[in-house]
């Protein structure tokens, strides 16, 4: 009896083992397979110095590599830099570079590179023409050391060097070198954990591990830390229709989609083999005024509008009734940018507070005259909070012409102060408060307060991080006050991936494949 | 016959050049901007201006359109703003699922269009005849989105017989190929056999009602005789032009079908096009698309002789 007893013990814990053995395989990264990703549509350009476009940054982040990178609470960290010593004044930066980084070429990475990229990145990028303003000179001291001398001291060096978006690639000398700033790369050759190995427009983007790649030895870590390509290839395909990338994934066809409409949600949630995913942050929704002409110049109207509006139904709506879909936030920057959100009270957001309102609008000396509300609805959730505002607003007394456009037009027209008073888009997170586009005089909508510029150029010049929080909170009230936009909530977005994709990290904004596995 | 076909071929050259000229003009003028598309949204206007530059897009019209046309007359129709290639290759490469797709559906379409007409007609007033025509009526009303999306649905997702969308070459994998092509032919197919049945039932009823049909039927020849082997070919002059008219559609018309299935065909392109205003793609596919119908209209032409021995082109 005591021996069976035994037996069935020893048995017992043999399956215990050999249970957990089995779990421990099936949780450790392997390498192998395809990940087949559908995405919206096809990338302008795969160069990552040329363009803004998200589809872009998504792609080429997968390609290329800058210095930095941001690690999971999106504070710079080094990538191709091993690390970085500042003067004791502020004014040079001295980068120290990785040795033995391989291009997909096969030539080693050098300072020559480096300096021949950023110089052409900070003729064409948003974020390299605003840090290379402040630099005075730019040069190789050595085969693997760079020097960038400033004309002031400046907050925005590393941030800037790490933006995911329109960022700091690094290419070789010959290709940064053969293709001026205002013209796109057409040759693809970068550090990346993936090189690019086939792109038929329309069809797909095929991008394969690359077996030289030099990872860092860190755990990885938000954009950032080590990088493994565990999957063969990336497979990215265009897939226009989105009810189509969600069949897609639900039949297996797909392993990821990205931009899903948010009433798949419900449906992927009941889906076995597949799981939807929230991506945040996306968006917040603005409405961004013409502060260079018409009606919009007069900042009571303005703060007349930011009073009038009550958001939560606008941002329920927008969300297709989903609470998973939308936050009620006033901080310029989401809560996901933990370095720059901000927590202020008394705030003059989502007041809805219709005497107010009245008494603005009266102030303002408006004579209902048609403002021209331009939207798209090749964003749906563009056209669905226009809408809505302008039945909030003309309650009030507002004269909304509400023009819809396609996406196309608009980015045409708003760029001609003469054709519109205000339109819509939705600001994505930023990584540092200089890099807000609504608080620039140069985007449009051409926010010149001197106030709001003043702060701004201090905030680049500051380099205390508390006293750069400080003066970001005053920018904020600021903002509330003089109004250059309208923000409404923070909208979320959705994804889909097979349950088979492993280690996919959810919490960047925009996907990334490396440390990727497929348990297939 | 070759005479009749030199003033048909010399006439496609002016209507390509009004073709040409008003397509140009019209990408032209309506608003937007490939470079502020191209850009991102972030882009400021100085980034824009020195894009456009580089483009040439800030020549005046008339100089481009000059431009244009130098380029078209020498075969070349520029190069993509978008896909970093000539527009010439984009519509080659396109050219193959936007064939493969048109010729699909099109089988589709005789194949349920053709029998039911003439099914109908030879049964008139029957529960065939309403049945049939009822069917073809809901092909013209279904909308080809909703259509594609359930068949999507049914087909792919709920019971995994066929892929949802895709598209594989006939030449790389021909089985892979039509299981991939069953949906779309299918869903566009039907739509279009719907006009191709009622054209054929009201040609059929017409001729069913000739005297050499009473002949026929006088002689004691069968049902099945008289429909198909008497009456059939004579119908056939409408339903050719019919048809005609419906490859035509197909080859720049079935944008709807290759956006939901995911085909990377010529209609799929004209619409990213425009909506990139990718101006040299657009003109491209239009013009290709033009000269298409033309010569499809002449192919349909031609057929008649051959369908109709009365009818003969000296």
């Amino acid at each position: 009896m005591r021996r069976s007893i035994q037996l069935a013990w020893l048995a017992m814990i043999a399956v215990l083992i050999v249970a957990g053995g089995v779990a421990l395989a099936a949780d450790t990264p392997r390498k192998g397979g395809v990940i087949r990703v559908g995405n919206l549509g096809e990338p302008p350009a795969l160069d990552a110095h040329w363009t803004t476009a998200s589809i872009t940054e998504t792609l080429t982040n997968h390609i290329y590599e800058g210095l930095y990178s941001l690690d999971s609470s999106n504070k710079p960290i080094p990538m191709l830099a091993e690390g970085v010593t500042i003067s004791k004044d502020g004014l040079v930066y001295t980068f120290k570079l990785r040795q033995g980084v391989k291009f997909h070429n096969g030539k080693e990475m050098t300072s020559e590179d480096v300096v021949a990229s950023l110089a052409r990145w900070g003729k064409q990028s948003v974020y390299g023409k605003a840090l290379f303003a402040q630099v005075a000179d730019w040069k190789a001291l050595d085969k693997y050391t760079v020097e960038m001398k400033l004309k002031e001291k400046s907050a925005i060096v590393l941030i800037s060097l790490a933006v995911p978006n329109n960022f700091g690639a690094i290419y070789p000398k010959e290709i940064a070198e053969k293709f001026p700033p205002e013209q796109k790369v057409t040759e693809y050759i970068g550090t990346g954990p993936f090189k690019l190995a086939e792109w038929k427009p329309d069809q797909y983007i095929r991008m394969v591990r690359f077996d030289d790649y030099k990872s860092r030895n860190e755990k990885p870590n938000g954009y950032g830390g080590g990088k493994t390509a565990y999957v063969d290839e990336i497979r990215w395909v265009p897939v226009p229709e989105v009810a189509t990338r969600v069949a897609q994934v639900e039949t297996g066809e797909l392993d990821f989609a990205d931009d899903l409409n948010l009433d798949a949600y419900d449906r992927l949630k009941k889906n076995a083999s597949a799981r939807p995913i929230v991506s945040k942050p996306y968006y917040w929704l603005v409405a961004v005024m013409n502060k260079k002409d018409g009606l919009m110049t007069n900042q009571k109207l303005r703060q007349a509008w930011q009073a009038a509006i009550d958001i939560e139904p606008i941002m329920k709506n927008v969300a297709g009734g989903k609470p998973e879909f939308y936050r009620m936030d006033s901080s310029l920057a989401p809560v996901e940018i933990t370095a720059w959100h901000t927590n202020l009270t008394g705030l003059p957001w989502n007041e809805h507070n219709r005497d107010k309102a009245k008494r603005l609008l009266q102030e303002s000396g408006y004579k209902k005259e048609p403002i021209r509300f331009m939207t798209t609805q090749e964003y749906k959730w563009m056209y669905d909070f226009a809408l809505l505002t302008k039945q909030q607003l003309e309650d009030l007394g507002f004269v909304i012409d509400l023009q819809v456009v396609d996406w196309a037009t608009l980015v045409k027209r708003r760029n001609n102060p003469k054709e519109y008073d205000v339109f819509t888009t939705g600001i994505g997170a930023f990584y540092d408060p200089t890099h807000a586009v609504f608080l620039t005089p140069s985007w449009p909508g051409w926010t010149t307060d001197e106030d709001i510029l003043r702060i701004q150029s201090e905030l680049a010049r500051e380099t205390d991080p508390k006293k750069r929080m400080a003066l970001w909170e005053q920018q904020t009230r600021q903002f509330y006050d003089k109004v250059p936009v309208i923000r409404y909530g923070d909208l979320f977005g959705l994804r889909a991936a097979r349950n088979t994709v492993r280690d996919f990290n959810e919490k960047t904004e925009r996907v990334r494949f490396y440390n990727v596995w497929l348990e297939k | 016959m070759g005479p009749y076909l030199v003033r048909r071929l010399a006439a496609v050259l002016p209507v390509m050049a009004v073709v040409a000229t008003v397509v140009f003009l019209l990408i032209h003028l309506i608003p937007g901007d490939p470079v502020s598309v191209m850009l991102g949204p972030d882009a400021t206007p100085t980034q824009i201006e020195a894009t456009r530059q580089a483009l040439g897009l800030n020549r005046p019209l008339w100089e481009q359109l000059v431009g244009f046309y130098g380029r078209v007359l020498t075969g070349d129709l520029g190069q993509s703003y978008f896909l970093d290639r000539p527009v010439s290759r984009a519509l080659w490469e396109r050219a193959e699922p936007t064939l493969v797709l048109m010729l699909c559906a099109l089988m589709v379409a005789v194949a349920i269009g053709v029998p039911s007409g003439t099914i109908a007609a030879a049964h008139r007033g029957s529960a065939w005849d309403r049945g049939l025509m009822t069917v073809s009526l809901l092909g013209v009303c279904i909308p080809g989105f909703w259509l594609s999306l359930n068949f999507i649905y049914f087909f792919a997702v709920r019971l995994g017989w066929l892929p949802a969308a895709g598209y594989v070459s006939i030449f790389s994998d021909p089985v892979a190929a039509l299981r991939y092509m069953v949906l779309p032919a299918f869903s566009l197919g039907f739509s279009q056999s719907a006009l191709i049945a009622r054209i054929s039932r009201s040609c059929m009823l017409e001729v069913l009602q000739q005297d050499y049909i009473r002949t026929a039927r006088a002689k004691g020849l069968s049902q099945g005789m008289v429909t198909w082997v008497h009456a059939f070919r004579n119908a056939l002059v409408p339903v050719v032009t019919v048809i005609g008219i419906t490859t035509a559609v197909l080859i720049g018309g079935a944008v709807v079908t290759e956006i939901v299935f995911n085909i990377p065909g010529l209609g799929r392109l004209i619409i990213s096009a425009i909506l990139r205003r990718d101006y040299p793609v657009v003109q491209g596919v239009v013009l290709v698309t033009a000269a298409a119908y033309v010569l499809i209209n002449l192919g349909v032409d031609l057929l008649y002789a051959l369908i109709d021995p009365r009818i003969r082109y000296d």
